[in-house]
């Protein structure tokens, strides 16, 4: 049985007045155990709307969403509870820091939670830990970080937690290659240790690449694709039809199998691209 | 919830009354809101109600939205009947019962000063409806210019009212995100009594205070770096001009305030 199930979901904003807007509409998916899916789509795709669904901060105008097999709005006193299950890191730090200290902040969950003084202290070093938060960054107020250290203080604050589903609304927007490439190492981290499943909305089809091994495209509120990332990305021109683009390095092949080089279709991360490239160099060597 | 708001909320559109000098249009509500004080009788009140619905006509908005308006205001139109209905007699006794005593005349006043405060309301949303705020705050700029004289610097005053104008959508959108954060992380700030709402409110307000004064250190760079220096030497680029139509408007509001005036005169009161 799939961890986390959407039945026939469907939201819809504003009923019944002239401000009606249908975000996504009649979505079915599942999401195994242990999978790390990259949910890629451009502004107004109703990803937003679909992971603020799975942990029900947004109830369905139609449909379900099946935690474990049992729909999480059945009831609806115990919201709370999925909230802990599934968690969601929203894409600014901002909305959510406010103790005084870091230490603080990620405590705040587990603290809602109800657990207790020693359980919520492991938690917290043990989110830190993932986050490769410094011991001493703990005492500081989260106003004083750098943007990738709030970003990482947030990503702790719902990995304290414990989330089975952990689910990552633009983790890496606005850092510099080496604070994404931590995070995005983190995050699967997080999900080899835990046996979490993990959902990462993101814009960079390159981070998608790199860490997803399935994708969900999303397009008009409906699931455009949903499978492993290289059957996502040989489809280049259908996702350029619906406005998407394909990882650089994706493209790059494709130039290079026009101009004639035996190259496969399914590069889409530098490391791979290097591992299929340097054969045909040596070749050109040898000539 | 947070986005019912419709309080001073502008619907774009293109009629006439929407296209009016806000100057005028400011003039005219000050003088309506006046104005329905005046009348003591049905005729009076029936003119200026009149009045109201030639402007909802001529902005072309739904009738709906005008009753919307009125929401907000249902419990202090009730409070009002109420006291009328129970503390004004005259004229003939309809109940009469312990401490109870209800008169027609009480009823009367009492739907006449409820028609009041609804014509009232209604003729201020009808601006707020048809006027965008940055307008609605540049015709009070101009029309508060003369207090120039008295030292008091409008300029800044309207640009403030502008800035909190402008910042009310996105602050409501903020909170909006803020909680669904914090609820995120299992933050309950729907149960609970008195105490523990507000408490809860916290995780909510801090980040929000934050980002509000973040947004107002990089508005000020912003005003800065474009070489904002406050309103003396300023030009506009939008002018205001009066033209024959606003003309038309003033008129009838003069006629209105005339026929009111003289209906009072001619016509006895219907009060008790």
């Amino acid at each position: 049985m799939s961890v986390l199930e959407v039945r026939n979901l469907s939201v819809t904003y504003a009923t019944g007045t002239p401000f009606e807007k249908t975000a996504i509409q009649g979505i079915n998916l599942c999401f195994e155990q242990g999978d790390l899916v990259g949910i890629i789509g451009h502004t107004g795709s109703g990803k937003s709307t679909l992971v603020q669904t799975l942990n029900g901060l947004l109830r369905p105008t139609d449909g379900q969403v099946l935690l474990d097999g049992v729909d999480i709005w059945e009831t609806p006193q115990n919201i709370r509870q999925v909230r802990f299950r599934v968690g969601l890191v929203f894409q600014y730090p901002e909305h959510q820091l406010f103790e005084e200290t870091c230490y603080k902040d990620i405590a705040f969950g587990p603290k809602n939670m109800g657990l207790s003084a020693e359980e919520i202290d492991a938690r917290v070093r043990e989110a830190a830990a993932y986050v490769d938060l410094k011991p001493s960054l703990l005492e500081k107020s989260p106003f004083d970080l750098s943007g990738g250290e709030k970003r990482r203080v947030a990503i702790a604050g719902v990995m304290a937690m414990r989330p089975e589903i952990l689910i990552l609304d633009e983790p890496t927007a606005g850092l510099d290659p080496k604070g994404r490439d931590t995070i995005l190492r983190q995050i699967r981290a997080y999900r080899d240790e835990n046996h979490a499943t993990v959902l990462l909305v993101s814009h960079s089809m390159e981070d998608v690449a790199r860490v997803a091994d399935r994708v969900l495209v999303m397009d008009h509120g409906e699931v455009a694709m949903y499978d492993d990332t290289p059957a996502v990305f040989a489809r280049a021109e259908e996702l350029g039809k619906r406005g998407l683009s394909v990882p650089a390095v994706t493209r790059v092949f494709a130039g290079l199998r026009e101009r004639g080089l035996p190259l496969p279709e399914n590069a889409y991360t530098v490391e791979q691209a290097v591992a299929m490239l340097l054969p045909h160099l040596r070749k050109g060597g040898d000539r | 919830m947070l986005s019912d708001i419709t309080i001073g909320q502008f619907f774009p559109g293109n009629s006439p009354l929407h296209r009016m000098d806000p100057r005028v249009k400011l003039v005219v509500i000050f003088a309506y809101i006046v104005l329905i004080f005046v009348p003591q009788n049905w005729a009076g009140l029936g003119v200026c109600v009149a009045y109201l619905l030639a402007g909802l006509l001529i902005s072309g908005l739904p009738a709906r939205l005008l009753l919307r308006s009125i929401k907000p205001i249902v419990p202090l139109i009730v409070l009002t009947t109420v006291l009328n209905v129970f503390y004004i007699s005259g004229g003939e006794t309809l109940v009469k019962w312990n401490f109870i005593h209800i008169t027609t005349g009480g009823v009367n006043n009492a739907i006449f000063i409820a028609v009041r405060i609804v014509a009232l309301i209604m003729g201020s949303s009808l601006l707020t409806y048809t006027t965008s705020p940055t307008t609605l705050t540049d015709a009070l700029e101009r029309l508060m210019s003369p207090l120039k004289v008295l030292r008091i610097n409008v300029h800044e005053i309207s640009m403030m009212m502008t800035i909190a104008l402008r910042f009310i959508p996105t602050l409501i959108e903020e909170t909006d995100k803020i909680m669904a954060a914090q609820k995120a992380r299992g933050a309950d700030l729907e149960s609970g009594g008195l105490v523990q709402r507000v408490k809860a409110l916290v995780p909510v307000l801090i980040p929000l205070f934050v980002s509000a004064f973040r947004r107002a250190c990089d508005l000020a760079t912003a005003m800065e770096c474009r070489c904002y220096h406050g309103g003396d030497g300023r030009t506009r680029m939008k002018q205001m001009k009066m033209r024959r139509s606003d003309g038309v408007f003033l008129a009838s509001t003069v006629l209105l305030c005339a026929v009111v005036i003289l209906l009072n005169i001619l016509l006895a009161s219907s009060l008790a």
